[in-house]
């Protein structure tokens, strides 16, 4: 597994990288971005991986978040892959901005002709954490998960489905019950069938429902101004319901005129970090 | 030695001349040149300056071969065991002298000092045994000298021919010349003529030792004459004020002797006037009374006479005039016989007994070696800190060398309403000049008058002068203690009617392996109560003593603060009615009873509409964290306020609060965090146990729930001002509060 660095920036003491490799698990060539911190140098740091959403590449987060100043502070190292396989010439992967290219979903799928290259849920908990693990200096015991909407339905999927595998998980805006929204409806349909049993097993809400214990501690922001709460692609009701009910710690807030953005990612990127710090250096 | 070898080349040519003083100041060095070369063998290192001069041009070769003289000269001084320094100096700049006005050795002289200027390689031997030569010569002693001069021509002459053999005699030459000290002749010898010469049969010991032994004995002598000088001074220091002291003693009893001397004179004369008065008075008015006597008598005498001569004639007469005459004469002579001739002598001419009174000369007579009665003692002014509570130190002088027995010293209490002397004053007799005086009250001004007395009587009183007693020690209001990890708030009641001066604040950190066991103190606090720095996670024990002029109270009884989180009291006086609160002071219950009719008047330290209680937090802007523990069920509201937040509102519904507010209905838990905008937060999970940070540093305060370690809100605000904790009860309930607890680590991330 020969990783190419793409690119290297000094940033708040640390360095942003991004590095290619190809990969097994999607057999094709993937961007990952990854942030040393200052304390990187000197000893194993916990990592931090991000899921982005819809359309994006590794490229948005880096660039629109302003995470850096944080997780130097904090000493994490921040991975931040791609959101799919790409170039790998499937019919239809470019069709539509919600499914295929750039909205992989975080799934493994069992379908044709995508179950060759999309396996998003593998790459993500499995193959690229052991490329991280191997090439940098983390520790492998420590590392926690956030992502935003789709990446944020991405990273509630993965704590939930690896009990103690993550130390902690956060997402902004996330799709929290993919079974009952467009685009879970489409994406899910598309990766895994028709038989909507096999789609349970990614949806953060049903997954809640038969969580064994409740060491994790869940931070959601969610914009009040954001048109895909309002068109029902986020559900965020649901999940909180459920987290209730099987009393997993949640801490939901609905942040007054904040959208679907990096502005409103941005705004508040610091708590965030710092809820994973509260685990990852406790 | 880098130094001296840039110096080289200005030397140049005269170097030759300069060379001696090249030595001098070379020789000063020499207990550095020992070191570098400590034990290495000359010899040897001789060979090696030859190599390099044979192979190097001339003129930079000189700074070392000076170099290297110096350092033989140090060698041969090393040898003769003259270590020290100055000695080694002084001795050399002596037997420089002899050296140039010896005249017998002028074949030596010129072997010496004439290769040394035709041919530079050799000032090195040259000077060398010039050097040793020296050396020799401060032991005075021209057998040596000979021997030595000889040896040197010898290795000379050599020398001259053949570089490299001239030193390995020489060095053989030294040796021998320096060991032995021969202890019948009190003369220093080389080893050979011990065996040879007149040495043969006396004790000899090494030169070294000898001089060792010699400068032991020297130093001892010197020691004791140093002391016995020291000694003597201070014997003359001592006679000097004996000296003055009698002097001054004798001045001032020939003083007091004369006066009473002239007094006595004085005396003397006066009663020698007065009799020698008395005594011609009375000589006059016995010669008056004699004189009119003797006047009175002559006067009878002369009547006598008249009537016989008058008599005679009658007789001479005719028969009828004498007859007639006779008649007459017979009646004046019948009444001139009446009358009584005085003969009594009327002053006596003895002199009467008279006797002198001398009583009152004997009286000063007597008094010449007796005292004057003293004068009045000088009360002095307190000391500080000389009191106690219940004593004062009290201390006077004498204004004259007055001989005392002892002093008398009353006291009395001053008064407000009648100052000065009344009814209550003491009095007692000591015989020092101070007195302790015990069994006063604390925090009292007292006056002190002191009076002397010796045989000849009691002086006047002195001044007066107030002193006053220490205050009681103050009382720390345990209860109302405050701590927080960097400091603590210490109250405490006066324990004192009066008012005291100021109070001080001891602190003394608990016996713990890492504790220093110093006691700090706080000086000067005008009030009851004091904010003191603290290091945090520790324990401290705190006492407070009160003071005034007198000096300190004793200390208080201690109370123990712990460092540890931050520690506080709910404040009762702004609990509303309808709640108590424990004795310790950390648990607020609102019981189930109905709440007694009518409202409670509004105020501004009560809260009166909201059922709230305030803690007492200390003012100090850290991080302070507490925590509350709360039924699941329970309408409550946490969080802080200032201390002027309206009483008559609800807390959170203004700008001066900041709360977390809990309600619970139709089985759905609803969290509220309250200040000015209330933010949507849910939370899935019922805290049981709420963290709260207020963090001034930062201008935060954050909601925790403890159980789960997860963060709840956490509120930005301004804090110009000290904030509170603030309980309020919705229902009937009870919140407990812990605090004085270190802070949970996932707390110290906000």
């Amino acid at each position: 597994m020969a990783l190419k660095q793409i690119s290297s920036n000094k940033c708040f003491g640390g360095l942003q990288k991004v590095f290619e490799h190809d990969s097994v698990e999607l057999k094709c060539k993937m961007k990952f971005a990854i942030y040393l911190p200052p304390k990187a140098e000197t000893g194993k740091c916990p990592a931090l991986y991000w899921l982005s959403g819809l359309t994006c590449t590794e490229q948005n987060f880096i660039s629109k978040s302003g995470y850096h100043q944080a997780a130097s502070e904090h000493g994490l190292v921040v991975i931040a892959p791609d959101t799919s396989p790409r170039g790998c010439n499937i019919k239809g992967e470019d069709e539509t901005w919600d499914f295929g290219t750039g909205a992989g979903f975080y799934v493994d799928a069992s379908e044709d002709p995508w179950k060759t290259n999309y396996r998003m849920y593998s790459y993500v908990t499995e193959e690229l954490p052991q490329l991280i693990n191997t090439n940098f200096p983390v520790d492998p015991k420590r590392m926690s998960i956030f992502g935003h909407s789709m990446g944020g339905h991405g990273a509630l999927i993965c704590a939930l489905k690896n009990p103690g595998k993550y130390k902690s998980v956060s997402a902004f805006a996330p799709i929290c019950n993919p079974v009952l929204c467009p685009w879970g409806k489409k994406a899910f349909s598309g990766y895994l069938g028709t038989d909507q049993s096999k789609w349970e097993a990614y949806d953060a809400t049903h997954l809640v429902k038969s969580y064994p214990d409740t060491q994790l501690d869940i931070l959601i922001d969610q914009g009040k101004d954001d048109q895909f709460l309002s068109d029902g692609q986020l559900l965020p009701d649901n999940f909180i319901t459920a987290c209730t009910e099987k009393k997993i710690p949640v801490v939901f807030r609905l942040q007054e005129g904040y959208d679907h953005s990096y502005y409103f990612i941005a705004t508040f990127i610091t708590d965030h970090i710092r809820h994973h710090a509260k685990y990852l250096n406790a | 030695m880098e130094g001296e070898a840039g110096e080289a080349p200005g030397l140049g040519r005269p170097a030759a001349a300069k060379d001696f003083h090249f030595h001098h100041t070379d020789l000063y060095d020499s207990e550095d040149r020992l070191q570098i070369f400590p034990e290495e063998d000359t010899q040897m290192r001789r060979e090696v300056v030859q190599a390099e001069m044979t192979n190097e041009p001339r003129e930079p070769m000189k700074g070392k071969a000076q170099r290297d003289l110096g350092e033989e000269v140090d060698e041969l001084v090393h040898l003769y065991g003259l270590e020290d320094d100055h000695e080694l100096g002084d001795e050399f700049i002596d037997e420089s002298m002899p050296r140039i006005e010896v005249s017998e050795y002028p074949p030596y002289m010129m072997m010496g000092r004439e290769p040394l200027r035709e041919q530079r390689d050799w000032r090195l031997s040259g000077e060398a045994a010039k050097a040793e030569d020296l050396g020799f010569g401060a032991w005075g002693s021209a057998g040596q000298c000979q021997d030595l001069r000889e040896a040197y021509r010898y290795t000379h002459g050599h020398a001259s021919e053949e570089y490299e053999c001239y030193v390995i005699p020489e060095e053989e030459d030294e040796e021998e010349a320096t060991d032995v000290f021969c202890v019948t002749c009190k003369t220093p010898i080389r080893a050979s003529e011990k065996v040879f010469d007149e040495h043969k049969e006396h004790e000899v010991t090494p030169l070294s030792k000898a001089l060792e032994s010699a400068k032991d004995e020297i130093h001892k002598n010197m020691y004791k004459l140093e002391k016995q000088i020291i000694e003597m001074e201070n014997f003359a220091s001592h006679l000097e004020e004996v000296f003055i002291t009698v002097e001054e003693n004798f001045g001032r009893q020939e003083k007091n002797f004369e006066s009473h001397y002239n007094e006595i004179l004085e005396t003397l004369a006066q009663k020698y006037e007065e009799k020698i008065q008395a005594l011609g008075e009375k000589k006059k008015e016995k010669l008056e009374a004699l004189y009119g006597q003797l006047v009175s008598c002559g006067e009878n005498l002369e009547t006598c006479k008249e009537l016989m001569e008058t008599i005679e004639e009658m007789c001479h007469e005719e028969k009828v005039d004498f007859i007639k005459d006779a008649v007459a004469m017979a009646d004046r002579l019948g009444k001139f016989l009446k009358t009584k001739t005085d003969v009594e002598i009327s002053a006596q001419p003895e002199f009467e007994d008279q006797t002198l009174d001398f009583s009152d000369v004997e009286e000063l007579m007597g008094s010449i070696n007796t005292i004057p009665a003293p004068s009045a003692p000088v009360i002095n002014p307190q000391a500080p800190n000389s009191a106690t509570s219940s004593s004062v130190r009290v201390c006077w002088s004498l204004y004259s060398d007055d001989t005392i027995e002892s002093y008398q010293l009353s006291y009395w209490p001053v008064q407000d309403s009648s100052p000065g002397k009344d009814g209550a004053a003491f009095t007692m007799t000591v015989k020092e000049t101070y007195c302790s005086v015990t069994n006063l009250v604390p925090n009292t001004q007292y006056e002190f008058l002191v009076t002397a007395q010796n045989r000849a009587g009691l002086s006047p009183a002195s001044e007066c002068a107030v002193y006053m007693t220490a205050p009681c020690p103050p009382i720390i209001k345990s209860k109302e203690i405050r701590s927080c990890e960097e400091a603590a708030l210490i109250c405490w009641e006066s324990g004192n009617l009066n008012p005291v001066d100021s109070y001080t604040v001891e602190l003394t950190q608990a016996e713990t392996p890492g504790a220093s066991g110093v006691t700090e103190s706080v000086v000067g606090i005008p009030t009851c109560e004091c904010l003191v720095q603290l290091q945090p996670r520790q324990s401290y024990t705190i006492y407070v003593r009160a003071l005034n002029v007198g000096g300190p109270s004793a200390r208080s009884e201690p109370a123990t603060v712990h460092t540890t989180g931050s520690y506080f009291h709910l404040n009762v006086h702004t609990r509303h009615p309808w709640l108590t609160v424990s004795e310790d002071g950390l648990t607020v219950v609102r019981s189930e009873r109905k709440a007694p009719a009518g409202e409670p008047l509004p105020s501004d330290t009560r809260f009166t509409r909201c059922v709230a209680v305030m803690g007492n937090l200390i003012p100090v802007r850290g991080r302070h964290y507490w925590e509350v523990e709360v039924d699941e069920c329970l309408d409550y509201t946490v969080g802080v306020a200032f201390e002027d937040v309206p009483k008559q509102e609800d807390l959170g519904a203004n700008c001066l609060s900041w709360c977390l507010r809990h309600t619970f209905a139709s089985s759905r838990h609803k969290y509220e965090f309250l200040h000015k905008t209330t933010p949507d937060i849910r939370i899935t999970v019922s805290p049981r146990k709420i963290g709260i940070l207020l963090d001034y540093e930062n201008s935060k305060l954050s909601f925790f729930n403890v159980d789960i370690s997860q963060h709840l809100y956490t509120f930005s605000c301004q804090l110009p001002q000290f904030v509170h904790p603030c309980f309020s009860l919705e229902k009937p309930g009870c919140l407990k509060i812990h605090n004085g607890i270190s802070m949970p680590k996932c707390v110290t991330f906000y």
